[in-house]
C-alpha cells in the first residue's frame, strides 16, 4: 500500500488552488462588502472570461521550473516540458480569445469560455500532480 | 414552375467543430487515475508497467488504447453536436496517435541508454522511473496532440 509521504505532493499542488480559487473568491466578497452590496459572485461569474486559462499557465511554469532542476534524462525532462508547456499555453489562449471576442464585438459565450478554461485548468493541475509524483518518487530514489 | 418541396431542400451537416476542453477534461480524469495509482499502489503500479515494457507489450497497448480513446472522444463531439466526422480529422485521428507513441518509444530507449551510461546509483529503479515518466507522457500527448492538430487544422482552414 501508499507510502502516506507522497500524498504531500498532492496537497502542495492544492496549494495553488488557494491563490487560483480562494483568494479571488475572498476578495471579491470582502469588496462587496465593504460596499454595502448583498450580491454573491460564485467562481463560474468571477472567471467567465477564461481567467482560469491564465493561472494554468502560472502553476504550468511552476512546474516546469521544478523539472527542469531534476535528475530525469534530458529527453524525459524536454519531452515533459514541452508538452506541459505546450498545454499551458493553449489554457492561456482560451483567456486571449475571449478577450478578443468581446471586445471585437463578435459572439461571445460566457458558458463556452468558462467550459474551456475549467477542463483545461483540470488538465494543466492533474499533469502537475503528476509531475511532481514522478519527481518525489525521483528524489527520494536518488536519497536512498 | 413550382417551388422546390421544403422535405426535400435539405441542407447539408456540418463537420464537427472540436474544441480543446473536449479532450482536456478527459485528459485530466486519466491524470488524476494516474496519480491515484501511483499514489495508493507506490510498487504494484509502476512494477506492473515495467514489466510490460520488458515484454514488450507496452507499446501496443498504449497504442490500441488511445486510439480507441481519441476515436471515442470525437465521435462522441460528433454525436454531441450532431455533426458529420471530417475526413481531415479522421486521418489526424488515425495516424497521430500512433505516431506519437511511437515516437515517446524511441525518447524512451534514448533515456534508459542515457541512464544505463551513467554511473548512477539505483540503475534498475532509475530505468523504471524513466519508463514511469514516458509512458504517462506518452499517454497524454497521443490524447492531446491529435485534437491540438485538428484544432489548428480547422483554425487554418477558416483563415484561409
Amino acid at each position: 500500500m501508499s507510502n502516506w509521504n507522497s500524498i504531500k505532493w498532492l496537497v502542495w499542488v492544492a496549494l495553488y488552488l488557494i491563490p487560483v480559487f480562494l483568494l479571488p473568491w475572498a476578495v471579491s466578497r470582502s469588496w462587496v462588502q465593504q460596499r454595502g452590496g448583498t450580491v454573491r459572485y460564485t467562481p463560474k461569474e468571477l472567471f467567465e472570461r477564461g481567467e482560469l486559462g491564465l493561472l494554468s499557465l502560472v502553476l504550468a511554469s511552476g512546474v516546469i521550473w521544478d523539472f527542469l532542476r531534476s535528475e530525469f534524462a534530458p529527453h524525459t525532462i524536454a519531452a515533459g516540458t514541452v508538452l506541459l508547456a505546450m498545454v499551458g499555453i493553449m489554457a492561456m489562449t482560451v483567456w486571449v480569445e475571449t478577450y478578443c471576442r468581446q471586445h471585437s464585438g463578435t459572439d461571445w459565450h460566457p458558458a463556452r469560455a468558462w467550459r474551456d478554461s475549467r477542463s483545461l485548468g483540470l488538465f494543466v493541475f492533474s499533469m502537475a500532480a503528476v509531475m511532481e509524483i514522478l519527481l518525489d518518487r525521483l528524489t527520494r530514489l536518488g536519497a536512498q | 414552375m413550382s417551388a422546390p418541396a421544403p422535405a426535400l431542400a435539405t441542407s447539408p451537416r456540418r463537420i464537427v467543430a472540436v474544441r480543446l476542453a473536449d479532450s482536456a477534461e478527459v485528459i485530466g480524469v486519466l491524470s488524476l487515475v494516474y496519480a491515484v495509482l501511483l499514489v495508493v499502489f507506490p510498487v504494484a503500479f509502476p512494477n506492473a508497467i515495467v514489466k510490460s515494457w520488458e515484454r514488450g507489450q507496452l507499446l501496443p497497448l498504449l497504442m490500441v488504447f488511445t486510439f480507441l480513446l481519441d476515436t471515442c472522444l470525437y465521435l462522441r463531439v460528433a454525436q454531441r453536436l450532431s455533426a458529420k466526422p471530417g475526413i481531415l480529422a479522421a486521418a489526424c485521428l488515425g495516424s497521430l496517435p500512433l505516431l506519437v507513441v511511437g515516437a515517446s518509444s524511441v525518447l524512451l530507449q534514448r533515456s534508459v541508454k542515457y541512464v544505463l551510461l551513467s554511473d548512477l546509483p539505483n540503475l534498475h529503479a532509475q530505468v523504471g522511473e524513466e519508463i514511469l515518466a514516458h509512458t504517462y507522457l506518452a499517454l497524454v500527448s497521443a490524447v492531446f496532440l491529435p485534437f491540438l492538430a485538428i484544432r489548428l487544422l480547422q483554425q487554418w482552414k477558416k483563415t484561409f
